[in-house]
Formats: structure tokens, sequence, C-alpha cells
């Protein structure tokens, strides 16, 4: 899941983008409204963190951008002022959510959580593939009552796989979504983390869920 | 009961007060003149009656006319006979002689007083019960002759119309009066009401204001009346208040959100540090900027506190005679490692006589501010000038700092001294701001009777000027 901070207080994005990637996700920084609005639009984000006091854009007006551009993705708004009226205006321009300034880096997590899932129309809990289970918060992986040890980009690629289940992922979907800015795709790294991942998962089970379409992507699917 | 207690019903009740004790007395007065002349044209009348008889009954005729003859004599002298009025004559010693027809066989007593009287040559006024439900008027009189009672005569004249009269007068006072009183009292009440119906207006709307909606206001009819004057000083009251509120309300809200970024910082940096074992250098990194943030936190507070304690007046100002410009020297020379730090020249000049009263820590940080703020917003290689200036003619001294820094934009200018205001916030927190220093610098001029000025131009750099009153 790959997730934008927008936030002109470079403290504040530095922990923030911390703390979320500690959390398996792929986060990119924006310290202005312009340059959020430009991250925004160039990249394929499955949600912004988004601050209401900006330089040069306005938060409001960056909502207003991306929603006037069609995009879909959930807001999380972050405000120093609570003050009703502004959480109504945010709310209304096309705002998901909001967090007053300063906030529980655990309630952070869980409202993003909440509005990824609320994105994918997922019940919330546990995800799960046959004998396959991912938990969302706790991030620990099981395949027949079996724990599985991973690292932080295969427990990101499964979670993503996981959520896309019976569905092709693409490489490029996957490069979007499970890497940050900073992917070299030129690299065939995500083969490499596909064919750890399925070390991990399908080697020592009777039946393999990650399957690979030719020429387009992976697709991880209970066939039986 | 509340209604009692109104100023409508209280105004209505003096005015009733006052209009009962008017009309009682205006009552009791024309009750009793009239009752008074009344009476006094009955004894008038009975009086002369008298006399006529006596002295007719004196004349050459012979001793007493007879009633007859008097009659006749008062149709002469009063063109009609006088009705209800009753002639008796009587000899000396009070026995009666001759009575006019209309008294019948009813005989007028005289009493023994009266007699003594008449026969001392007094004449004398009763009122006495007869024959009827009216009291009689009775003058008794002596007829002399020759320095010698030789009769008496006595006049009566019912008193039934007087007593009439004065019966109907008291009935349509009685009846009148608190006629009046119900009807004058009743639109008292309605004249109070309609006077003061504003007031209960007023009332309404400064509840409403009570309950925190401070945009309520008074609508004027009659501007000019009592009610109307006090209706706009009301509002203009509101007004003021309003808009101070407004002032603390934004005030607190910006104040909050200059120490949230702080917290904001501290805790989720602290937060994300638990979430599992780190580095040490890790932990130092995160201490460090902990204590970075915590040291922005205490000076906001710091320039907070010293802003609101100037604001209730409780800032102690010391007065003494100091020279400005070794002050400002020292000020100078405290900055040049922070604006060879930054590669910018700040430069000095002092001229003339710069003797100032006041707070020697207090201008000092005003000319702290001015030049930190001036090194903040000018980039390297720029310059920053301090100069010290007394004008003796103006009986002046002026601080002088300009810079050749960003500027500030003309609409902008008006609000540098306003608290918490900043042309650019990212950069001002990058440069460790609190936001509050012009509004410190903006007190401390006003409080020694100064001024501060600012004059600016985006790009080329600012000047900031301080107007202080020269001691000599």
């Amino acid at each position: 899941m790959r997730i934008l901070v927008v936030e002109d207080e470079k403290k504040v994005a530095s922990f923030l983008k911390k703390g979320l990637e500690e959390e398996y996700y792929a986060v990119d920084c924006a310290y202005d409204g312009e340059e959020g609005l430009f991250m925004v639009e160039a990249n394929d984000y499955d949600l912004m963190l988004l601050d209401i006091m900006l330089p040069k854009i306005d938060g409001l007006e960056v909502l207003k951008g991306v929603r006037d551009k069609g995009l879909t993705l959930p807001v999380l708004m972050l405000t120093a002022k609570d003050s009703v009226e502004d959480v109504i205006k945010g709310l209304d321009a096309g705002g998901d959510d909001y967090l007053t300034k300063p906030f529980a880096f655990a309630e952070l997590l869980a409202r993003v959580r909440a509005l990824l899932r609320r994105k994918e129309r997922e019940p919330a809990g546990e995800l799960r593939v046959a004998d396959l289970t991912l938990d969302p918060v706790t991030h620990t992986v099981s395949r027949g009552g079996q724990e599985v040890e991973l690292t932080a980009k295969e427990y990101a690629l499964l979670e993503y796989l996981m959520r896309h289940a019976n569905r092709v992922v693409t490489r490029t979907m996957i490069s979007e979504h499970v890497w940050d800015y900073h992917f070299d795709p030129m690299t065939n790294v995500i083969d490499v983390y596909v064919n750890h991942l399925r070390k991990k998962i399908d080697l020592n089970s009777s039946q393999g869920l990650i399957h690979t379409i030719r020429g387009v992507g992976y697709m991880l699917e209970d066939r039986e | 009961m509340i209604l009692f207690k109104t100023i409508k019903f209280k105004l209505t009740l003096w005015y009733v007060v006052i209009l009962v004790i008017i009309l009682s007395a205006f009552s009791f007065f024309l009750y009793f003149t009239l009752a008074d002349s009344l009476y006094k044209g009955v004894d008038n009348k009975i009086k002369t009656m008298a006399e006529i008889a006596a002295s007719s009954a004196n004349s050459s005729f012979g001793a007493g006319p007879s009633i007859a003859d008097l009659d006749r004599i008062m149709t002469e002298r009063f063109g009609v006979r006088p009705l209800g009025r009753f002639v008796q004559i009587l000899d000396e010693s009070g026995r009666v002689g001759d009575s006019s027809t209309n008294l019948r066989n009813v005989k007028i007593p005289i009493s023994v007083q009266t007699l003594t009287a008449a026969s001392k040559g007094k004449t004398t006024f009763e009122t006495v019960q007869v024959m009827e439900k009216y009291p009689l008027r009775l003058v008794t009189m002596p007829i002399t002759a020759n320095e010698r009672m030789v009769g008496i005569i006595q006049v009566g004249s019912s008193l039934e119309g007087v007593e009439e009269a004065l019966h109907q007068l008291l009935l349509i006072l009685l009846i009148a009066v608190p006629a009046a009183l119900l009807v004058t009292s009743a639109g008292g009440l309605f004249l109070a009401n309609k006077a003061l119906r504003p007031v209960d207006e007023i009332t309404q709307i400064a509840r409403r204001i009570g309950s925190g909606d401070l945009s309520q206001r008074i609508r004027i009819k009659r501007v000019n009346d009592e009610l109307g004057r006090l209706a706009s000083t009301f509002n203009e009251m509101i007004a003021k208040l309003e808009e101070s509120f407004r002032r603390v309300k934004r005030f607190t809200a910006d104040a909050s959100h200059e120490l949230k970024t702080p917290l904001t910082i501290l805790r989720g940096e602290v937060e994300v540090g638990l979430k599992k074992k780190r580095t040490l250098k890790e932990y130092q990194r995160i201490l460090n900027s902990n204590l970075e943030e915590t040291s922005r936190m205490s000076r906001i507070v710091e320039d907070l506190l010293t802003l609101s304690r100037a604001d209730m007046g409780e800032l102690a100002m010391e007065r003494e005679e100091i020279e400005l410009s070794p002050l400002a020297r020292e000020v100078w020379e405290d900055l040049q490692i922070l604006a060879r730090e930054k590669g910018i020249q700040l430069k000095f000049m002092d001229d003339g006589f710069t003797k100032v009263e006041g707070d020697p820590l207090f201008l000092r940080q005003l000319i702290l501010n001015l030049t930190e703020n001036g090194l903040k917003y000018t980039p390297s290689g720029g310059e920053v000038e301090l100069k010290v200036e007394g004008d003796r003619d103006q009986g002046v001294v002026r601080i002088f700092v300009s810079d050749t820094g960003v500027g500030i934009a003309k609409k902008d200018l008006k609000r540098v001294f306003d608290r918490f205001f900043r042309v650019d916030t990212a950069r001002s927190r990058d440069t460790g701001g609190t936001g509050l220093g012009l509004s410190i610098c903006q007190w401390v001029a006003h409080a020694h009777e100064g001024q501060i000025a600012v004059a600016s131009k985006v790009g080329k750099g600012s000047t900031f000027t301080v107007t202080l009153p020269l001691k000599d």
C-alpha cells in the first residue's frame, strides 16, 4: 500500500514516513501544496495524508484539485485547527477522515487501515485465501495454522496480492503500490521478491497459491 | 409577582398615587369652598331679610309689621316672594308673636342662649332641625327702638337646596374621581408599557448576546430619543466586544496552533521511536529533536506570557535614564557571531544625543528582536544596518533597522505587528521565530510613549523605525 504524505513541517513529515514505513507501507513525502498536487497526479497512491495549513497551495485547495481530477483515493486530513467549521470544510471538500494535531500515532495507523479497508470494501479483521491468513494489525502471516516469518517488503507484497486476490496484478501495479518513489523499474526486483514469497508460502504446502500469469504479472488464487 | 417589581408597574403606581393626592386635594377644596360659599350665601340672604324686617318693624307704622306686610316688602325688594324662607317675630320675652304663613303652626324654638344674646343686641346664626329632614338655617336678630330691644325677629331658610347640591357634588366626586383614576392608571400603564417596550427588546437581545451570540444587534427605530441613544450605545459596546472577542479567539487559535506543531512532533517522534528497539544514534537524534521542540515551545510560552502580562498591565516598567547608543552597540556586538555565520554584514551607526527614559531590559529586547529579524530575513551576502540617532529639534531618538532582505508585501505590512502573523509560515518556522517578536517590539515602543513603523519593498529589503521621546 502506497501513501503520500503532504506536510510542510519537515519533522512531522519525517516521523510519519518513518512510522508508516515500519508498518510496511511505501511512503512518499511532499512539503507544500503544489508538490503534493503534482505527486498525487503523477503516481497511483492508495491513500493521502494531507496537512491543511500548507504553503503555496492550501490543503483544502489541494483536496479540491484532487477531486476535480477525478481521483478517488482516500484522504486523511491532518489539522492543527479543531474548529468545527474547518472540519466541515475539509470533509465537504472531499476529505474522508481527519485527525487533529497532536495525534496519537497508533490512532493514525488505525485510521489509515480503516480507510484502506473501506477503499477495497473489505470487512475488518484478517485477510484469508484458502488456509493462508494475514492480520493487517499485528502483521502476522500464517499458512495452515503455521506462522510464517516475512520481511517488510515480502509482507507488503503479500498484503497487496491478498487484497487483490483472484485478480491479475501486473508488475506495474506492484511497483506503484508496494514500492515508493525510489523504485527502479529496470530491475527484476519484483520477480525476486515474488520468488522469496513463494518459497515461504507455498513450499511446505500441497497447494500453490501464487500463480504466474505469463507476460502480465501474478495472481493469488485458491484454485481448488 | 414579577409584575410588581417592573419599572412600568412602579411608574404607574407613582403616577396613580400622585394623581390620588391631587384629585383628593382638589375634591376636598372644591367641596369645602363650595359648601362654605353656599352657607354664607344663605346667611347673607337671611340676614338681609332680617334687617329689612327689623327696620320696617321700627318704622313709623308702629311696633311690628304684620307678616303680610313683610311679604309685600320682600316682594318689592327681591322681586319674587322668597320661597322656603320662614319669618317669625317674637316679643322681647321670646314669645312668638306673628309668623309667616308657610310656617303654618310650627314654632321655631328659641334657645335661652340665643335669647340672651339678642337681649344684648347681638345677632345669632344657628342651624336647627325643625320639621323636615333638612335642617333650617336661622338668624335671630333683636329689633331695637331707642337703644332698647322691643322684639326679636327670626328668619330661617331651609338648607334643602344647599344640602342637596353638596350631596350631589359629593356623589359626583365619589364616583368620578375613582373612575378617572381607573382610566388614567390604565392609560398610565399603557404609556409606560409603550415607552418601555424597547427596554424589553434590549433585554432580550442582551440575553441572546449573553448566551454567546455577539453578532446580535438591537434594531433602532427612533434614533434621537433616550432609548434610541441607549440602544446605539449598547450596539457600539457590543461591536467593540465582538471585535475584541474575535481578536482573542484568533489569538488563542493561533497560539494553540503554534504550540500544537511542536507537540505533534514531540509526540509523534517519541511514539514512533518507542515502537521498537532503536540504535543509540537514533535515540540521540530523537532526543535532540525533542530538545529543539521543547525549547521552541518554551520560547513561545515565554513570549506569550510577556505579552499577556503586558496586556494585563502587570509588567513593571522601569523608568530610568539610559543612553540608547551604548545599549544598541552591545546588541550589535552580541549579534556579530550570528551575522558572520550567515555571511551578512552587520553595521552599526550612532549620531547625537540619545538619552531616553525607560526600561533598559525591554529596550534591549526591542533592538535585539528587530536586528535579529533583519538577520533572519536577509540572505547570505546581504547587509543589515542598526542606527541610533538623536534628534534634538524634534525631541526624539530614532532607531533604524534596515536590511537588504526579502521584504514584505504591501498587503502584509499592516499585519506584521499582529500576534502570530507570518508572511511565510514555513520560512519563519525554519528560522525558529515564535511569531510574537514584532508584537513585543510594538508593545515596548508604545509603553515608552514611542512609535514603531515599517517600510518595505519586496526583494529589496525592509526598514523598521522606532521613535522614542528624547530625555534632556
